[in-house]
């Protein structure tokens, strides 16, 4: 049996990550991964039209019927999405768990925004009296931050907000009509209205080709013009010659030595149901921040008999996610009958309004922390507004059209904070059709993230109204695991008593045991994780090397400064 | 962020089906060209409401489906327009509507497709049919009539409390007559929908010095 330096569970952002810098830096890597590869000219069809597709885009129906996640549709192969690994939920939980299982996860359709997060996230509850600090500075980490922009290409440009440090950027995405009009209204209301931070290449980069503003890019790009770990990752990571990429691997549970330590992995075939074993000195969880925890919880032993690495009981613990939600929908009367416009060639947002609560006095407002917003709107796919029309006939369909550039709304983006209710754990009854005990969820939004909400309805009506927009009115909260932004369940931190993890992301624990995901973030911020988890994944496998390569495998990181 | 832009998840969210269309046999007027091993997609779309072929409906009966069919037509009907607004030359063009576009194969695909649908749509009709009566059905009215009907159905003002189930129904209808023909190239280029198409840079706003767009 062949034994590896690193094994590395899962490919996306914080696995694609671990896996090209301990691929370049010599060191003999297998990953696993729960699904198989991806070929985008076959899986991605963001260049369909609807009337291309049996039900306009929609998924087959017996699909849809199984589907736990709103991604399923006809633009993507539909065994993209994991259908086949249950999950429970506890009651009263509501958990939308949209997961993808090819090579690469979810950095195949994410939304790309990628801002960094700051000291003010990060030493919140210094300021606040709420929570933990993360264990780490932002002097310490933006290094990393810069390293990852550079490899990845960001657009936006330099704004000098506290909350929302600066990095090195390519050129921003072109501001629309409603991006002017949005900002005018805002400058009125008294909150920011900026380029976001946009993963997407408004100029090539690095061997990628520049965007071509087709607009569907959350349906898989088919030139690689936005970050993904197959096409910016995985490639360089071969080429050293140093990769054994396993597919349809579905990870079961890290195995330990009679010391306890970890040395393989043992994994389930999807395709032929066989259970198989892998070896290696160091073991990397990189499956995502729910998935990361399961796995950790199923691998019990006389050692570890609740779980891998989890001496602090913490394992599985402090789920945090952001609320997603419409705060605000209404259409802008200055855009009536204007001609049609490519407003949405980045498919997601081109410009939010980053946090702008809580900045000076960290208990300004009647929440603690922050949120930011992202618009949407303009010319569309489809007139989503037609039920606000009255009528029917000639009449009707001259309004549709009229109405075509002006839909504008806001979805916040707000944080749930660490609460003992948030956790996740291992089903005493149920087990997966490939024989793992399934991962059960218990979530419910904070009264401080419902306080968000509430407070981003109010500032919509008002910048409705300073834009000299229509309010037609607001959505509900989404249900959680909407976002994709779960973080928590192996929080980093110095005290091995309360921290599953070290600041490098390394178990105290199991010293060759590490995290590279969204787990080992402390919280959700009014921030999205991924270009965090690249950041903290860097981080994390330069710390791998120098272990490994100084032969002194310790858990005794040493302590921030 | 995750996910679809709003418009295309909240067309897929309202597209959600219950049952698998095994039977289904293909669309005459509106056409799909989904080709599983397409050679690139990267080519132009290759789909079009081809020429009227006999279609038979997979789940209305024949009067139903005619009635469908008016339906759409009056929801969504064809239209013309100045052909040049701009130089005020009086040359018009035809805009194709629900029926040139084939909604109600649509419909007929949609309702066949989900069990749920059936019975509302059925009774709807039929609901229809009984109001329009001394006529046996709605398709059988005089434009007048059914125009006068419709009023009541889509007007919240013209609403009458005993009308509560053709009222219903008229929103499913347009909810479907909507949703079929936007999704047609014939419904998106009557919005000279301006996505999938590839951009050196990315299009930006032309009305400098004008942030507020007044008076544009």
């Amino acid at each position: 049996m062949d034994t590896y330096d690193v094994i590395v569970i899962g490919t996306g952002a914080g696995g694609g990550m671990t896996i090209k810098t301990l691929c370049e830096a010599g060191l003999k890597v297998c990953a696993l991964n729960a699904g198989r590869e991806l070929d985008p000219a076959k899986d991605f069809r963001e260049h369909r039209m609807p009337y291309d597709m049996k039900f306009r885009g929609q998924d087959s129906p017996a699909r849809q019927r199984q589907s736990v996640g709103y991604m399923d549709n006809e633009y993507v192969s539909s065994d993209v999405w994991e259908h086949d690994i249950a999950y429970s939920t506890a009651p009263g939980t509501r958990w939308t768990w949209p997961r993808c299982n090819g090579v690469g996860g979810k950095t195949n359709f994410w939304g790309r925004s990628a801002a960094r997060m700051a000291e003010i996230d990060f030493k919140a509850a210094s300021r606040d009296g709420f929570g933990v600090d993360w264990p780490v500075s932002y002097e310490e980490i933006a290094p990393y931050y810069t390293r990852v922009e550079q490899m990845i290409g960001v657009a936006s440009t330099i704004q000098n907000r506290p909350s929302n440090p600066d990095g090195s950027y390519l050129p921003p995405i072109n501001f629309r009509c409603m991006d002017y009009i949005i900002e005018a209204g805002a400058k009125k209301t008294g909150v920011p209205y900026l380029p976001d931070r946009m993963a997407q290449l408004t100029q090539a980069h690095n061997g990628h080709p520049a965007c071509h503003f087709c607009g569907n890019c959350t349906e898989g790009c088919d030139v690689g013009a936005f970050f993904s770990s197959p096409y910016f990752f995985l490639p360089l990571a071969r080429a050293t010659g140093n990769l054994e990429l396993r597919t349809n691997a579905i990870a079961r549970e890290v195995l330990v030595d009679e010391n306890g330590r970890a040395k393989g992995v043992a994994y389930v075939d999807r395709i032929t149901r066989q259970e198989r074993e892998v070896f290696a000195k160091t073991v990397v969880v990189a499956a995502s921040c729910i998935s990361t925890a399961q796995i950790l919880l199923n691998s019990r032993s006389r050692h570890w008999p609740t779980g891998l690495g989890n001496s602090s009981g913490q394992l599985g613990r402090n789920l945090c996610d952001h609320l997603y939600g419409t705060s605000g929908y209404g259409y802008m009367p200055q855009l009536l009958g204007q001609p049609s416009f490519p407003d949405n060639v980045s498919s997601a947002t081109i410009a939010w309004l980053p946090r702008w609560q809580n900045l000076d006095n960290p208990k300004q407002e009647k929440f603690i922390r922050g949120y930011s917003f992202y618009p949407g709107g303009g010319c569309d796919e489809f007139p989503s507004y037609y039920d606000d029309i009255e009528g029917y006939g000639a009449s009707y369909k001259a309004e549709i059209k009229r109405r075509y550039p002006t839909p504008v709304s806001f979805t916040v983006q707000a944080p749930s904070q660490q609460s003992e209710k948030n956790f996740v754990d291992i089903d005493p009854d149920k087990k997966d059709i490939f024989g793992n005990p399934q991962v059960r969820i218990h979530f419910e939004w904070d009264d401080n993230t419902l306080r968000m909400w509430d407070h981003s309805k109010q500032v919509c009506e008002e910048l409705f109204h300073n834009m000299g927009a229509v309010y037609q009115g607001h959505g509900d909260p989404e249900s959680p695991g909407w976002s994709l932004h779960e973080t928590g369940t192996c929080r980093m931190g110095n005290d091995p008593k309360h921290f599953v993890t070290n600041r490098f992301g390394q178990s105290h624990d199991v010293p060759n045991l590490y995290a590279c995901d969204a787990s080992v973030l402390l919280n959700c911020t009014d921030k999205t994780t991924t270009l965090s988890v690249l950041a903290f994944s860097l981080r994390t496998s330069e710390y791998i090397i120098q272990q490994l390569k100084s032969g002194t495998v310790t858990s005794k990181a040493p302590s921030a400064g | 962020m995750a996910g679809q832009g709003p418009s295309r998840r909240e067309l897929l969210q309202a597209l959600t089906l219950a049952s698998a269309a095994a039977a289904f046999t293909g669309f005459g007027r509106w056409g799909y060209a989904f080709a599983e091993n397409a050679a690139h997609h990267h080519d132009t779309p290759k789909s079009d409401p081809g020429p009227h072929t006999n279609y038979n409906p997979q789940f209305f009966t024949p009067s139903e489906y005619h009635s469908v069919d008016v339906l759409c037509a009056l929801i969504l009907p064809a239209t013309t327009s100045l052909a040049h607004p701009e130089d005020g030359t009086k040359t018009y063009k035809t805009q194709p509507g629900a029926r040139e576009a084939g909604v109600a194969e649509f419909i007929d695909f949609m309702v066949f497709s989900d069990p749920t649908l059936q019975e509302t749509f059925r009774n709807g009709l039929q609901w229809m049919d009984s109001a329009s009566a001394p006529a046996s059905t709605f398709a059988d009215l005089a434009a007048p009539q059914q125009d006068a009907l419709l009023q009541r159905l889509a007007f919240a003002a013209k609403h009458r409390a005993e009308e509560k189930v053709g009222q219903e129904f008229f929103k499913l209808m347009r909810r479907y007559t909507v949703m079929g023909f936007y999704t047609t190239r014939i419904g998106l280029e009557s919005l000279d929908y301006p996505g999938l198409t590839f951009y050196a840079s990315s299009p930006g706003c032309t009305h400098h010095g004008n942030p507020e767009h007044v008076g544009i």
